[in-house]
């Protein structure tokens, strides 16, 4: 009972152990607001980075694979598939009209297919919108008016499809919508809206003009897309360039897929990589020895050729429900693979076998950078808390003058009747009271901060210039925050815990005093 | 009729780094129930430590080995919580500065001893009785009026008195006084004699007081003088 009575009256009788619980307090709201905005940050490319690649992909790059229309018909009989769609992924390179070329990533896809597997449609940028950005009050997004709702609207449709009317005859002609970061034409605003930049433009008569470089409207800003293509046997061909214009720009929320992937038609990629349907020569004559003329030997048998069918790198598919819980990916993974043996087993040798063939899901495809954001939350969260540890310290510390002050207390206690256990047990008590007050008062803290996070965020920036989050630095406009109840709890009851071990070693030292030097103490 | 406290042949040494300091020489004593002892002795003669032996604040040395025994049982052979248990229920000390815990008022210094007796929920049952017996105590010793000031708001006098109310508390039948008026002018100590000799009176309590005050050992119904470590 003395251990609650006491423990009471320190706690709120000394100056001392109310800053060691402000200190626990700050270490306790300091995690708590890390470990919400990085778990926030995680969690929004999570789910931004599943938004292009559906949930289980079935690949074979370089090469591709055929048949796979066959192979969507198979995936998409199944219960657990939603959709699925073919796509071509390769690396290449582009040249946007400011004439500066960058590598990519291209992927080849049908549009509509496309978007029913992927949110690819909620990715286009360019489309009308009716409310502006949260951050965007003075609504200076180009988006909200200026070209007008129908052009807006135009644009948009184009990018779904893929293609670009021509200017002259109208007709659907093949287009690209690359990332909104892959030109580098698109400047970003604070508020996280975009404009094109302006960009030199030299005219026939050898005059040079400043224009805006809105690449999905111009039909004079084409950009130069070049490829690498290679047969079904893995051989590499020439390089093939060919100028496409520009259909829209998607922003998927990651840096890295908005600054390298290039989206195209699937027929026209085919056709560049030389993966369409067509004849290969297998068996050529042997070259006669002297032609006069440059002319054909007229006996000479045709050359051997074989059917090439139509070829992809990948087939994306869509389970049925929600598939953000990594272990239902897997087990979607799990029956497309089932599904691509039986076809395997159909087509043997015409297509990889499901043991050579890759098969990841939407987290191990985006295993790089998720594991990366990962990997910094848990080092950020570590050297937290090994900073947190500090409030053990310092609550060591404190505890140890204190225990020095409250000697003859000690010695008092002891001549009563109070037993070792019982003061080392009071002095974890204190401790433990330091923590509980510290950590809910950190706790509380912490969720104010975090619910106002943007608010708090905008009004630094404006009072002092402070932008901790910048936009276009750390690629969101709202800051992410999710604070998870039992994350939450586990950093509440380390806090409180932490404060019971800081104090533990004064404990056994007040425990091991001797009580008549302790009340000899002067 | 069994003393209530007997001491055979105790010897106690300190440590001064790697120095022994021996304090006590061998020194043997008895008390009687309801006995009021004086203890006489130059500075530095083991009093104080004679009586930190007797309360069980302090162990004898193990060799030579003495004993003391309280109400027929060694005292220098019981368990740490057992010791804590004796102190806690058969002994009451007063201290020459007192020793109130400066965080507590005074009803609460007084119920000091209670709580380190009762667990919570024991205490808390028995809340109303023992605030009774603290305000009881402390109206015998002249401070109902003073129940809910702070020690640093008494006088030296009303302090040394709740620390007699509060080693009173547990109703112990041995009280240890470690020169209880060494602290006061002549007036106000001799007041805490009278308080502390009626409550003996009351209580039939045994009182063993060390002291240097002759008036003290006056009233004593025995003087044991010590001197350098052994009973004179």
């Amino acid at each position: 009972m003395y251990q609650l009575a006491l423990t009471y009256r320190y706690l709120f009788s000394k100056v001392m152990p109310l800053l060691a619980a402000v200190g626990v307090a700050l270490c306790t709201l300091m995690v708590l607001v890390t470990w919400s905005v990085m778990s926030g940050f995680l969690g929004m490319l999570i789910n931004t980075g599943r938004t292009l690649v559906g949930d289980v992909s079935v690949g074979w790059p370089g090469a591709g694979f055929a048949y796979y229309d066959e192979l969507i018909v198979d995936l998409e009989k199944d219960p657990l598939v939603e959709a699925a769609c073919p796509m071509i992924e390769t690396f290449g390179s582009i040249t946007p009209p400011d004439a500066r070329p960058r590598g990519v990533l291209i992927r080849g896809v049908e549009g509509a297919s496309y978007a029913r597997v992927t949110q690819f449609a909620d990715t286009l940028w360019w489309k009308p919108v009716d409310e502006p950005l949260p951050k965007d009050k003075a609504r200076m997004d180009p988006r909200l008016d200026g070209l007008g709702k129908a052009a807006w609207s135009e644009i948009y449709k184009n990018g779904l499809s893929l293609t670009r009317p021509d200017p002259r005859t109208g007709a659907a002609m093949p287009a690209i919508v690359p990332g909104i970061h892959v030109t580098g034409l698109n400047r970003r605003y604070i508020e996280g809206y975009y404009k094109p930049l302006l960009i030199e433009r030299r005219q026939s008569t050898g005059k040079s003009e400043w224009i805006d470089a809105f690449l999905p409207l111009d039909p004079d800003l084409p950009v130069v897309v070049t490829v690498f293509p290679i047969d079904s046997m893995g051989r590499p061909y020439e390089a093939y360039s060919r100028n496409l214009p520009v259909a829209n720009e998607f922003q998927s929320g990651v840096y890295e897929f908005d600054q390298s992937i290039v989206l195209m038609n699937i027929d026209s990629l085919q056709e560049m990589l030389k993966m369409k349907e067509g004849l290969r020569v297998v068996d050529a004559p042997a070259a006669p020895s002297a032609q006069p003329h440059g002319e054909s030997f007229a006996g000479a048998p045709p050359p051997a050729t074989v059917r090439d069918p139509a070829r992809v790198t990948n087939v994306l598919v869509k389970g049925r429900g929600d598939m953000s819980d990594p272990a239902r990916a897997r087990a979607l993974r799990e029956r497309v693979q089932e599904i691509y043996d039986r076809f395997a087993a159909r087509h043997n040798g015409e297509v990889p076998s499901a043991a050579d063939i890759e098969f990841v899901t939407w987290e191990e495809q985006n295993a790089t950078f998720i594991n990366a954001v990962r990997t910094e939350r848990t080092l950020l969260l570590v050297l937290f808390m090994i900073i947190s540890f500090t409030a053990v310290l310092l609550v060591l510390a404190i505890f140890w003058a204190m225990v020095r002050e409250k000697t003859q207390d000690i010695g008092v206690l002891r001549s009563l009747g109070a037993g070792r256990g019982g003061v080392a047990w009071l002095w974890v008590c204190y401790g433990l009271a330091i923590g509980l007050v510290g950590s809910t008062v950190g706790l509380i803290g912490s969720y104010l901060i975090i619910t106002n996070i943007n608010p708090i965020h905008d009004w630094l920036g404006k009072q002092l210039g402070l932008v901790i989050w910048d936009p276009k630095v750390y690629y969101f406009t709202v800051i992410p925050n999710r604070v998870e109840p039992l994350d939450a709890g586990v950093v509440f009851v380390c806090g409180i815990l932490a404060c019971g071990l800081g104090a533990f070693i004064p404990a056994l030292r007040a425990a091991w005093m001797n009580p008549v030097a302790a009340l000899r103490n002067e | 009729m069994m003393p209530l406290l007997s001491i055979h042949s105790v010897h106690k040494t300190y440590r001064l780094g790697r120095v022994p300091v021996p304090v006590l020489h061998g020194v043997s004593l008895s008390v009687e129930p309801g006995e009021f002892i004086a203890i006489l002795g130059a500075s530095g003669s083991g009093k104080s430590t004679l009586l930190h032996l007797m309360g069980g604040l302090d162990r004898p040395d193990a060799e030579p080995r003495g004993r003391i025994e309280f109400q027929g049982r060694d005292v220098t052979t019981m368990a740490s919580g057992e010791l804590d248990g004796y102190r806690n229920n058969a002994i009451g000390f007063v201290f020459q500065f007192y020793h109130l815990l400066p965080e507590f008022t005074v009803t609460r210094n007084v119920l000091l001893g209670a709580m380190i007796r009762h667990g919570v929920l024991a205490y808390m049952g028995r809340r109303a009785d023992l605030h009774s017996r603290a305000k009881e105590l402390l109206e015998k010793v002249g401070l109902s009026h003073r129940l809910t000031h702070r020690p640093q708001e008494l006088s030296g006098g009303e302090r040394q008195r709740v620390a007699i109310a509060r080693a009173l508390m547990n109703d112990p039948p041995l009280l240890l006084a470690d020169e209880p008026t060494g602290n006061l002018d002549h007036e106000t100590g001799g007041k805490i004699m009278d308080s502390l000799l009626a409550l003996r009176r009351e209580r039939k309590l045994t009182l063993v007081v060390v002291t240097h005050d002759a008036e003290i050992a006056r009233r004593a119904d025995r003087v044991v003088r010590l001197l350098d470590g052994r009973v004179a």
